[in-house]
């Protein structure tokens, strides 16, 4: 179905039902004289999920902070649930029973649980008007986290639950909030990528809340992953570049139409090029772990990428993959072990040697890791060349050949920033990737270590950054590729290890013409750790996992 | 997401002369500080004189100095708390040294060197512990004062060399005492490396995001050392530019450095989270 043919259908999907809950006409936004959201007009019917999926870039965090209320459009008009709706700042926002969850973590670390399920409504337990009454926070925090279907001690202190605990509390907070305390009959909630943080256990936990909800009011969603997407919602819409391009009901809908619609164009059948995928017969070794061993995390773990090869490493989130990706490059060097980088003598990894020897390393958490985003992009793309390429021998910084190969990576990678000047806070999430794989690129590395290195980047960028990967093993570079995305693991590597438990327990073979299925690597890497399912990585939803 | 709007904006912002700058809040330090000097010149007859612009820059010149070092530990991210005991330290050995040997200038790079290798000290301490730098300088504070206390034997000790005073309060430019134009060619030098050396850029990188910087190979642990080698430095050359100054090295030099030159690097724009400002800041 072409872009076009939706086009032509009206945009009311929906409409000899009640009053929907929600309505919008012609909200337009712009920022001087850039439009950001033009005559974006859409109904979000009762007891629904609705959906908007769009690259970055496309409008969706605007349309959110119009209806949360945290910004004024230029134009347009909204109602809710049919009466007229023009939220003046957040609060009202929540009053009406809007709320949102944020795409950052809202929460105050160093508060019980509750306190933080209970903020900014603390009044409502006051005694004599001014003294707080715990006991009544902590049953009402308690009857929240139990209708939610969540394990969580409200008393315990919020920092000690993982990532994933806290972004379920913060969506407990915004979804039951407005139904247990202020009464609201038909709560509209806006959820920002929200399941992007959660683990397995959580992740269904939420789908169960989700079912719930819909029984009240009604959700609306932005959200990157479309397997996801398409199986949660009633109804999808698409934004591209401000504009409502699209209006789906999930069910007629698929993955490739609906990253047609997002990009613009149709998702090539061969999203990962595996056509370009190399064979590799006697290419030399480039790199080479030797029995790598960190107590505890990983054991024993020995593999050889050779050039031009992508080697995948999949597993569990608790499979010490990622661990291993740090000890190979030497960041967070192994207890015993060495490595052999391009032909040189065996060591122990050391990151800075190493990355003049020759290697990369893309790390998995972009903004603590891999990017100093308040700096600008010229000098997160030389971070790793002060060393040798972007200095004289007296230790001078050589400015000029810095801005030159900004300069470069910028144009050759489309950075979307115009100057290599402007800060890498300005940039979305695909954008600031590529500045961090620049910054290798810009050493001709002859190895690459990828420790997910698509993780929170938009599905345009996601198909650059693939180009890329088959660009450089074209150029002889070794690629150890670690990645939480199925798909992606299958469809970039030649070969695949799968890691369970610290240790290597196979190794599957991925040539371009015989790709192994999802359900062979699932099965591989929880075979004989029953129960381990909550910890399970990314995998399209729909899998069925083996018993 | 990227607004197409900012980047003219931008593009405007990196040729920003004089004038916008002051636009942008920084004309208000600058005005209280007219408004105090028209104020004193007004309410007393010694304020506006030559002879006191000359005093107040003499003054002035070793806080400089020191500032211009620790700003670097500042500015990626650490502190350090015996600057004013490096110099107590270091001025009351150079003056042992002075008297012993009378070597006149020369004492200058012996007093640099032990700076330096006190700042040494507390770097690889602070490095290689892994003990937070507040710790380990206030321990060190402690210690360098309890050493230079014991030297002087709790008195102030005069140098016997000389005309030593000269390489302070000297004036090689006319109405501009020498210590002063120490000050202002360290300032110079110093700005250059946070600008255009590796060092400086390393302290930037470490300043704005440790993890990140080591994760890219950076030589984190080596330049936090060399960092507090070059404020011990400073400090060094601070103290002995004091002491030529006052003539003798007493139990209370350098006691206001503490205070007084992380007010100055915070005033001036280094952040004391890290990563931000440097000794000229833009």
């Amino acid at each position: 179905m072409s872009a076009a043919a939706i086009l032509e259908r009206p945009k009311l999907v929906v409409s000899n039902e009640p009053p929907p809950l929600f309505r919008a006409e012609g909200l337009t936004k712009r920022y001087e004289a850039n439009t950001v959201l033009s005559e974006v007009g859409f109904t979000v019917p009762r007891n629904k999920v609705v959906t908007f999926v769009g690259e970055n870039g496309a409008g969706k965090s605007t349309l959110f902070n119009i209806l949360s209320g945290i910004v004024r459009p230029d134009a347009g008009r909204m109602w809710l649930d049919g009466e007229v709706y023009a939220p003046q700042g957040y609060g009202q926002a929540t009053a009406k029973g809007v709320t949102r969850v944020f795409q950052e973590q809202a929460l105050i670390q160093n508060v019980p649980v509750y306190e933080n399920l209970l903020l900014s409504e603390e009044a409502r337990f006051t005694r004599l008007g001014q003294f707080v009454d715990r006991k009544a926070m902590i049953a009402a925090a308690e009857r929240m986290v139990e209708d939610a279907g969540l394990d969580i001690d409200v008393r315990r202190r919020t920092g000690d639950y993982d990532f994933s605990k806290r972004q379920s509390i913060e969506i407990v907070r915004a979804c039951l909030g407005p139904v247990h305390l202020a009464g609201i009959e038909r709560p509209f909630i806006l959820l920002d990528e929200p399941t992007s943080a959660l683990d397995r256990r959580d992740e269904e936990a939420f789908f169960r809340l989700v079912e719930k909800l819909k029984t009240k009011g009604s959700l609306l969603f932005v959200s990157h992953r479309l397997t996801e997407v398409l199986e949660i919602s009633d109804l999808i819409y698409v934004l591209k570049d401000g504009q409502l391009v699209a209006a789906l009901d999930a069910q007629e809908a698929d993955e490739a139409t609906l990253h047609g619609l997002m990009v613009g164009r149709e998702r090539a059948a061969d999203f990962y090029h595996e056509r370009r995928q190399r064979r590799i017969d006697r290419e030399e070794v480039v790199l080479r772990l030797d029995r790598l061993d960190l107590p505890g995390v990983y054991q024993d773990v020995s593999l050889e990428v050779r050039a031009g090869e992508v080697v995948g490493i999949g597993g569990l989130l608790d499979s010490g993959k990622s661990a291993l990706g740090k000890g190979a490059a030497g960041v967070e060097p192994p207890a015993s072990g060495s490595v052999v980088l391009a032909g040189g003598a065996p060591a122990e990894p050391q990151i800075g040697r190493f990355v003049r020897a020759g290697l990369g390393y893309v790390p998995a958490e972009r903004l603590t890791d891999g990017l100093i985003a308040p700096f600008s992009v010229a000098w997160n793309m030389t971070l790793a060349s002060g060393s040798d390429l972007l200095t004289s021998r007296l230790g001078l910084w050589r400015r000029r050949h810095e801005l030159a190969t900004a300069d470069h990576y910028v144009r050759q990678l489309r950075v979307r920033s115009g100057t290599p000047n402007l800060p890498c806070t300005k940039l979305s999430g695909g954008n600031q990737q590529k500045v961090v794989l620049a910054r290798w690129l810009a050493r001709k590395p002859k190895v690459l270590i990828l420790d997910n290195p698509t993780r929170g980047v938009d599905a345009g960028a996601k198909e650059e950054i693939y180009t890329l990967i088959r660009d450089l093993a074209d150029e002889g570079v070794g690629i150890l590729l670690i990645t939480d995305e199925l798909l992606e693991l299958i469809g970039l590597s030649n070969r695949i290890l799968i890691m369970q438990r610290g240790r290597v327990v196979t190794e599957v073979a991925a040539p371009a013409d015989a790709k192994p299925g999802e359900r062979e690597l699932v099965a591989w890497m929880l075979a004989g750790s029953g129960g381990a399912t909550d910890t399970l990585p990314h995998a399209p939803s729909q899998q069925k996992i083996p018993a | 997401m990227i607004a197409q709007s900012d980047i003219p904006r931008l593009a405007l912002a990196s040729r920003r002369s004089i004038l916008t700058k002051l636009n942008n809040g920084l004309w208000l330090p600058v005005a209280v500080v007219l408004a105090l000097v028209v104020f004193f010149s007004l309410a007393t007859d010694s304020f506006a004189t030559l002879r006191n612009f000359t005093a107040i820059t003499g003054q002035a010149g070793t806080l400089l100095i020191v500032c211009l070092g620790t700003t670097f530990v500042v500015l990626m991210g650490s502190i350090d708390l015996s600057v004013g005991a490096i110099v107590l330290l270091v001025g009351a050995a150079s003056v042992i040294i002075l008297n012993a040997t009378g070597v006149g200038w020369l004492v200058l790079p012996v007093a640099a060197a032990l700076g330096a290798v006190l700042g040494l000290a507390n770097g690889l301490i602070y490095a290689f512990g892994r003990i937070p730098s507040f710790v380990v300088t206030l321990g060190s504070l402690s210690i360098f004062s309890g050493i230079a206390l014991q030297i002087l034997e709790g008195r102030a000790i005069q140098f016997t060399v000389p005309g030593f005073e000269e390489i302070a309060i000297g004036q090689l430019i006319p109405r501009l005492p020498n210590i002063a134009l120490c000050a202002l060619i360290a300032w110079a030098i110093v700005v250059f490396i946070a600008e255009r050396t590796r060092f400086g850029r390393f302290m930037y990188l470490i300043g704005g995001g440790e993890n990140v910087a080591r994760t890219a190979g950076v030589p984190v642990r080596r330049y936090k050392i060399y960092a507090f080698a070059l404020s011990g430095l400073l400090a060094g050359v601070g103290a002995i530019l004091a002491v030529a100054r006052l003539g003798a090295a007493g139990p209370s030099l350098g006691q206001d450095l503490l205070l007084n030159s992380l007010a100055a690097i915070v005033v001036g724009g280094t952040s004391l989270a890290g990563g931000v400002g440097g000794p000229q800041a833009r």
